[in-house]
Formats: C-alpha cells, sequence, structure tokens
C-alpha cells in the first residue's frame, strides 16, 4: 500500500457555500483526501513512537523534522549534506493501520501526519492522561492539558433554563426533566407533519432522513450543505416554512431570499451556535422518524462527545453543551413565529397542566386515617408552619404539651396502670402533630414545581442563598 | 433532670448549632448533644419497663423535641415517635398509617425533587451510583444486550449517566432492557411514570432501550426468576442499591441464592453501614444505641447539606421516622406493615451472606478515581475508604465514620 501511486481516493466534492460561515481556515473534510495524493500506511510502532527523526550523524532522535534540521547544523556538515533531498514534494497522505478503523481505508486517509498520529493515539492508544477532577482519560497530552484548562470552569444549562456547573446532575436533571418530556412530545408531533415535506431537502442536508448511518465527518459535511443557498424559490419555500420554522429565524415562508436571510442571520449569531443550532435541529425534530443510530450520531453532535476533534473542525467538545444554550438563543432572539413551538418549550413551568395534588392537608389526613376512602384534596403539606425559631419555640411553650395532651390529660395515671393505646383514639403522633401545625399553615405556593427547577420556601421565596444560586450550584459550592 | 435544665440545656445547642463551640468549651459541646441523653434514657426505661420514668422522659422529650427545630429537636422528636409507639405497643398499626399516608401523599414530582436535590446536596446516594455504574459497564463491556435488574431505592437516578456513558463509549451503543422491581411502597404509578422518562431519554441518547417493570410485590423476598422474564441472548446485572435490606433477615439467604440463580455477569450491592439486625426484640437497648449513632450522622449531614427550612430534608427526614417506627416498634421482621423491614446490616455482615453465592469484584482504578472525583464536586467532610482484606469493596466516609459501602460481585 506504501508509496501505491495508483491507489486514488474517491472523489468527494465538498459543498462550497457561496455564503460560507465565517470560518477561520479552509479545509478539506477530514479523511476525504486529495485524489492524487501518495498514501502512505505507518505502522503502529511508527506512529506512536514519539522520536522519529533520527540524527544520521549521533542518532539523536527528535519529534519533529523542524528540530532534527536544527540539530544537523550544530554538526557543522559540508554544505552538500545539509541540503535536503531534491525530490519534489509529493503531498502525501496517511492511513490508519488498525484494521477496523474508518481510517483504514485509502479513500478515508488523513493528510497530515501529525494527524494521523494524534488519530491513532486518541483512538487506539493506550489512555494514560488522566484528569482528575472528572476523571476524564486521554491519550494525547495535549488533549489532556486543554481539557484540564476548561474543566469545571463549564456551565451546562437545561431547556428549562435551570445552570449546571457539574455535569452528572446536569444529566440526571435533562432525563427527568419536563421540558424534555415536552420537547421530545410536541417534537414528535411535528416531525410527522415535516418528514414527507423535507426529504425533498434544502441541499443534502436532508438526506439524513434516508438510511446508512452517520459517519461524524458525513454530519458535517451535511450540516455544511444546510447553509447552500437554496434553488428555485417556489419548491423551498414551504421546505423552508416546514422545516426551519423550528429553529431558524422566524420569517413566514416567503421565498428564497428570506430563506437566505435565514441563513446568514443565523450564521450571523454565531458560527458555531449556527451549527449546533441545526446540529440540534437533527437530533430534536426528526426523533421519531430516524432510527437510533443516525441520532446517535447526530447527537453526538450535540454532546460533543463522539465527535473526535481531529475530524470536525467546529463541533468541538468544549463547546458541546452549550448546544442547548446556543439553540436557545437562536430560536429565542430571533423568534416571531405565531406557531407553538418555542413559547411551549421555553415556558413549560407555565403551561404545565395542574397535576393532583401531592401531599394532603392536615385535616384531610387525619379523615383518612379514620375511614377509608376519603378523596384527597389540595395540597398543603402540613410542616409549613415553623418558619422562624421564635415560632417553633412558641410552638413548644405554648402549645407543646399540647402534643400530646389528649393523652397526657385524658390518662394522667396512663403509665401507671399499664399502657392503653385506646387513649389516644388510634391517631399516630404524626397527624396530631399535623393538627397543630395546621393551624399555622401558609397557603402553599402552587408554583414550588414549576419554577426551572427551584424551591421555594414555605413563604414562597428563595430560601437565602438558595433563591438566589440555582439548586445545582448550591451543591457545588 | 428538670424543666429548668433542659431548657438551658435546649438553649445551648440552639446557640452552639450557630456558633460551633469552641473545643474548650465542654459543657456547651456536651450540652449540644441533650438529645442522646435523654432518648438512651428513656429507652433504658423501656428496657426495663419502667412505667413512671418512661412517662416522665417521654413528656420531656415531647416538650423539646420538635420536627421542625435543629438537629436535636429533630432527631428527639422522631426517636420520641418511635419509643412511644413501643411503649404503647402500637408500633404496627403507627407504621401501618405512616406507610399509607407517605404512600398516599407520593408523586413522580416529589419524588424526583428529593431524590434530585438529595443527590445534589449529599454524595450519599450518589457515592453508590457511580461506584455501581463503573462496575456494571466494566462487566458488560462488549455485550450487545444488557440487561439491568434494578432492585433499588434510587427511582432510575441512577441511570440517566449510565445511559450516557453506553451512548458516548463505545461507536456502536448495546441494547439496554431495564427491569425496575417495584414493591408496593415505591408507588407502581411513580414508577411508571419515570419508566417514560426513562424512555425518552434513552431515546435521545441513541440508546436502544426498553423498560420493563416488575410491581405488586407485596414484599421482595417474594420475588421471583420467573416474574423478570429472562432471555437467553441478554447479559444480566443485578443492581441492590439499599435493597437487600429490606428483605427479612431469616429469608435473606434465599434471596441472595435467587439472584445467583440468575446467573448475572455482575451483581452491584449498596447498603449502609449499620446494624439494626439484632430487633428490637431481643436487645432493644443496643439495637436503641446502634440506630441513634446512625440516624444522628445522618441527620447531621442532613442538616449541614441542606437550609434548615428545605422541604426535601423533612421528606428525608420523615422516611426516617418511619424507619426507626418498624425498627425499635415493631417485632415482626417482616416489616408488620405489610412492607419491607428497614433492617440494615454492616458490611461484613453483607459479605457473609454474599460469599455463599459469589465472589468479590474489586473495583477498577478507573472507577475508584471516578468516585473520588465525584467526591470532590462535593462539599468537604466526605471521603473514601478503599476495601480491606476481609471486605471487598468501597466505603464513604463522613467526617472520617463509614457510612455507606458499595460493592461488586460475580459468579
Amino acid at each position: 500500500m506504501a508509496g501505491d501511486a495508483t491507489s486514488k481516493a474517491l472523489q468527494q466534492v465538498p459543498y462550497q457555500d457561496s455564503n460560507p460561515p465565517p470560518v477561520k481556515k479552509k479545509r478539506n473534510l477530514p479523511g476525504t483526501p486529495d485524489p492524487d495524493a501518495e498514501v502512505i500506511a505507518l505502522s503502529p510502532k511508527t506512529l506512536l513512537a514519539t522520536n522519529r527523526f533520527l540524527c544520521e550523524i549521533c542518532g539523536k532522535g527528535f519529534q519533529r523534522d523542524q528540530n532534527l534540521q536544527l540539530h544537523r547544523r550544530g554538526h557543522n556538515l559540508p554544505w552538500k549534506l545539509k541540503q535536503r533531498s531534491t525530490k519534489e514534494p509529493r503531498k502525501r497522505v496517511y492511513v490508519c493501520p488498525e484494521k477496523s478503523c474508518v481510517h483504514h481505508h485509502p479513500s478515508r486517509a488523513l493528510g497530515d501526519l501529525t494527524g494521523i498520529k494524534k488519530h491513532f493515539c486518541r483512538k487506539h492508544g493506550e489512555k494514560k492522561w488522566k484528569c482528575d477532577k472528572c476523571s476524564k482519560r486521554y491519550a494525547v497530552q495535549s488533549d489532556w492539558k486543554a481539557h484540564m484548562k476548561t474543566c469545571g470552569t463549564r456551565e451546562y444549562r437545561c431547556d428549562c433554563g435551570t445552570l449546571f456547573s457539574r455535569r452528572d446532575s446536569f444529566i440526571t436533571h435533562r432525563a427527568f426533566c419536563d421540558a424534555l418530556a415536552e420537547e421530545t412530545a410536541r417534537l414528535s408531533a411535528a416531525a410527522s407533519g415535516i418528514s414527507c415535506v423535507t426529504s425533498v431537502g434544502v441541499g443534502g442536508g436532508y438526506h439524513l432522513a434516508a438510511g446508512g448511518p452517520m459517519r461524524s465527518s458525513n454530519l458535517v459535511q451535511h450540516l455544511s450543505s444546510i447553509f447552500k443557498p437554496v434553488g428555485p424559490a417556489g419548491a423551498e419555500s414551504t421546505v423552508d416554512h416546514g422545516g426551519l420554522s423550528l429553529w431558524a429565524a422566524g420569517q413566514g415562508p416567503q421565498g428564497s431570499d428570506v430563506s437566505v436571510g435565514n441563513h446568514t442571520g443565523l450564521s450571523d449569531l454565531h458560527p458555531l451556535g449556527a451549527l449546533h443550532g441545526s446540529a440540534n435541529l437533527f437530533g430534536d425534530p426528526f426523533a421519531s422518524c430516524l432510527n437510533p443510530q443516525q441520532l446517535d450520531y447526530q447527537l453526538s453532535c450535540v454532546y460533543g462527545n463522539k465527535v473526535s476533534p481531529s475530524s470536525s473542525g467546529d463541533l468541538t467538545g468544549p463547546s458541546a453543551f452549550s448546544s442547548a444554550g446556543c439553540m436557545k438563543e437562536a430560536s429565542g432572539a430571533s423568534h416571531n413565529l405565531p406557531a407553538v413551538s418555542v413559547p411551549s418549550l421555553y415556558s413549560t413551568q407555565h403551561q404545565q397542566p395542574s397535576l393532583p395534588a401531592p401531599d394532603m392537608s392536615a385535616t384531610a389526613l387525619l379523615q383518612k386515617a379514620a375511614q377509608i376512602g376519603v378523596a384527597s384534596s389540595e395540597v398543603v403539606p402540613s410542616f409549613l408552619g415553623s418558619l422562624d425559631p421564635k415560632c417553633s419555640s412558641g410552638l413548644q411553650a405554648g402549645e407543646g404539651s399540647g402534643k400530646y395532651d389528649s393523652f397526657f390529660a385524658l390518662n394522667p395515671t396512663a403509665f401507671s396502670a399499664g399502657f392503653s393505646p385506646n387513649s389516644i383514639n388510634d391517631v399516630p403522633f404524626l397527624n396530631q402533630l399535623q393538627i397543630f401545625s395546621a393551624r399555622q399553615h401558609v397557603p402553599q405556593n402552587q408554583k414550588d414545581d414549576a419554577e426551572g427547577g427551584q424551591t421555594r420556601d414555605f413563604l414562597g421565596v428563595g430560601v437565602g442563598v438558595q433563591g438566589l444560586c440555582p439548586p445545582s450550584i448550591h451543591g457545588w459550592i | 433532670m428538670n424543666m429548668h435544665n433542659l431548657r438551658q440545656l435546649q438553649l445551648h445547642s440552639q446557640a452552639s448549632s450557630s456558633h460551633p463551640p469552641d473545643p474548650g468549651d465542654t459543657s456547651a459541646a456536651a450540652a449540644g448533644r441533650w438529645a442522646a441523653k435523654l432518648l438512651r434514657e428513656c429507652a433504658a426505661a423501656v428496657a426495663e419497663k419502667d412505667s413512671a420514668r418512661i412517662h416522665h422522659l417521654l413528656w420531656m422529650l415531647n416538650e423539646l423535641a420538635s420536627p421542625y427545630g435543629d438537629r436535636e429537636q429533630r432527631l428527639a422528636s422522631h426517636f420520641l415517635q418511635a419509643l412511644f409507639c413501643r411503649a404503647t405497643d402500637s408500633g404496627d398499626r403507627c407504621l401501618r398509617t405512616l406507610t399509607s399516608v407517605a404512600e398516599r401523599s407520593r408523586s413522580f414530582e416529589s419524588t424526583r425533587r428529593v431524590m434530585l436535590r438529595f443527590q445534589e446536596a449529599s454524595p450519599w446516594a450518589t457515592f453508590g451510583h457511580v461506584a455501581a455504574n463503573g462496575a456494571i459497564l466494566e462487566a458488560m463491556e462488549g455485550e450487545p444486550k444488557l440487561h439491568i435488574i434494578d432492585i433499588s431505592n434510587t427511582y432510575c437516578t441512577q441511570w440517566p449517566t449510565l445511559l450516557e456513558a453506553l451512548a458516548t463509549r463505545s461507536d456502536e451503543a448495546p441494547h439496554l432492557r431495564l427491569t425496575v422491581v417495584v414493591t408496593t411502597g415505591a408507588g407502581d404509578s411513580v414508577v411508571r411514570e419515570i419508566g417514560r422518562r426513562m424512555e425518552r431519554f434513552a431515546r435521545l441518547m441513541g440508546v436502544p432501550f426498553e423498560f420493563c417493570m416488575v410491581g405488586a410485590l407485596p414484599r421482595l423476598a417474594e420475588l421471583r426468576e420467573e416474574a423478570l422474564k429472562l432471555r437467553e441472548d441478554e447479559a444480566v446485572a443485578v443492581n441492590c442499591l439499599g435493597a437487600l435490606r429490606r428483605v427479612s433477615t431469616d429469608e435473606r439467604g434465599a434471596f441472595v441464592a435467587m439472584l445467583r440463580s440468575l446467573q448475572p455477569k455482575v451483581v452491584t450491592v449498596v447498603e449502609e453501614e449499620a446494624d439494626f439486625s439484632a430487633g428490637a426484640g431481643d436487645d432493644f437497648a443496643g439495637c436503641f444505641d446502634e440506630c441513634l449513632r446512625f440516624y444522628t450522622l445522618f441527620f447531621e449531614m442532613l442538616e449541614e447539606s441542606f437550609a434548615a427550612t428545605s422541604n426535601e430534608r423533612l421528606a428525608l427526614e420523615r422516611e426516617c421516622a418511619r424507619a426507626l417506627v418498624g425498627v425499635l416498634a415493631c417485632d415482626g421482621d417482616d416489616g408488620a406493615a405489610g412492607g419491607d423491614s428497614e433492617r440494615r446490616e454492616r458490611a461484613t455482615q453483607w459479605c457473609e451472606r454474599l460469599v455463599q453465592a459469589f465472589s468479590p469484584a474489586e473495583f477498577s482504578d478507573d472507577v475508584v478515581d471516578d468516585v473520588r472525583a465525584l467526591l470532590k464536586r462535593y462539599p468537604a467532610g466526605w471521603s473514601l475508604l478503599p476495601a480491606r482484606a476481609e471486605v471487598p469493596g468501597l466505603y464513604l466516609t463522613w467526617k472520617e465514620e463509614p457510612v455507606v459501602w458499595a460493592s461488586a460481585w460475580k459468579m
């Protein structure tokens, strides 16, 4: 395989924009090499070796060719030997020696020696470097260093608005969050309407709906195709309305210039944000019509985990979780659709159907204890009574003796006579307690559950610092 | 001890809870623990069946206790209830009522809120989650179809991070079937809603997922292999977090044997480190002391992790109160209220049972590192104690006291 000039890379034409999002550097997409390049297959040992460049004079090894050249000058070689070979530099691409790897095939070779080395090390190498904060493991030291800079500094925002400093709490919260439930319910309803329309597709982007597992690089490719200007006005006006209304700047179904306006509007917001917005587009609206495999890859963009840093340019890890936030910005900022989408997504709290009250009033509990089958009434957790210490000690001073009053008063000699359970009328302590506390109860703040996940105290305000900081950060401090 | 002294004690303790007493001030420090003293005296009186003394002490405790006060008052209040039930022989009835009240007031919302906030504030629960998930992931590496049998008190809060790990670890996420075993106390409807959320989340993660529920089990000990509907091609993991203690003491051996019959690749066991197995019937004072030790730690931990007015803290404390009534005031080990007992055992005792059917699977260094990293995200006071020779697994310690034990087992 090495030096085989006839192994041509597969022809792949990356989509070119006329209105490209402002990217830093124009690159070929990863793993889509120049068809005329020479394919080199290096061995694992070579790839992992750190000092590949050897000085022929003294045998000293160097990581980089430049360093070796600098070193060679020190040997005071005669002029002729100092020169490099005059062979015309031929473009080289490298394949991964790991047979099961995507980049093993010449059509998916990587163009850069450093790139293939890093790829091999990351993907197939031993992960020797470990972050001690979150214990994430890395094979490449530079990756580890980069991670250490950002670890613990990132914040995660859920669709419901709660902010998290810890990734694990974010994930757990997300799984149980009502925003997730609403979002997937709404979007799966919407998707069934959109799916047939968008298969016509803007560029190649919507071809996701048609089969085949996605590779991350393909995904990048398709995403860039979103920004391809659309063709004839008539066709995509419908498409735009259907497909883009969920996340685009909320222009109506007006035609190509508007849709182009959509694109630039979005891309102006933030280059990464735009990409992430569309990543979410794939992630959510098609939730019901794509198979889990594809969803997996698409959402890997959202979470930024599977997409290896070397191959997907803009879609790197650190910005992954901001995608949720970016999407929010993207649609929230420019949204003016009359449709249901955003309002219901971001104000789930106000639209929550009122659930049957979880707790019962003290009186109701008491009745229940006495007779079976009493219907439950509205929520009042009976322990609302004593908020300040004065109040609680007041309770004790004034009424403490009253808590078990019935027991002690009715049967002052109960203990000496032997215990008689009937003296308290079969009402357990808890209910007795609740009877007294009920006297002082404050009507519960009904929005307790719905305020972006924050718990309110009895008076309906945040509890000191907790009211100001989201619950998640409290656990972190 | 008269009421005047007690009032002073109480004021002292209220003051000292807001200003930590300086080390030289031993009287204040001692006064800070008035509940323990009183409670022990009362327990002794109950053991001796000294009616007058019992009456006197119960009355005093009643004066001072409050479920809304400081830690001492709360401890006093909940232990008072258990002692009262013991003294009046009303434990079973009381437990039944408490349990049904709790069941009726439980909802998906309230359960979620309490669990998630507790996990935010303290690693008490999440310690077990991280250790167990780590062991499960490593044992199931490479398996295309997983079946996790979840017999736990986690209400599935353990699984989102596992699902995320499954989705990101390998290119091809395995198929996961999750069977949650519910005992009637846990609330079928709540678990069903949780199941729906898990399904949605798994879809978001891109993990092929199936949720099953084994409900309507009056007691955990009645779980049988047939109910789990095992499939040939699945690799089984059994997750017992806070579960084994719910099996009545004399049925635990059989339960472990039943678990072995499922042929699991890994069994994760997480339990709290306390010994209530003696039973209040045989050695009331001893059992009481152990309860007091353990719950004092737990209440202290809650006090430091939550605000004083936290609803979630109150809910957790009420759960403890129920458990106390069950352990101290009910003699039937099967939790005569028709539910499960809460007779915890220590790691050494669990190990004696588990080695009959399994051999220890040590946590790998990576998993231990993960747990360490977890503890770093919480406030100070928490630490890790690795396994000793006789006892495999890991301990979570709170102020140097081991409180939770996590372990993994294989066939």
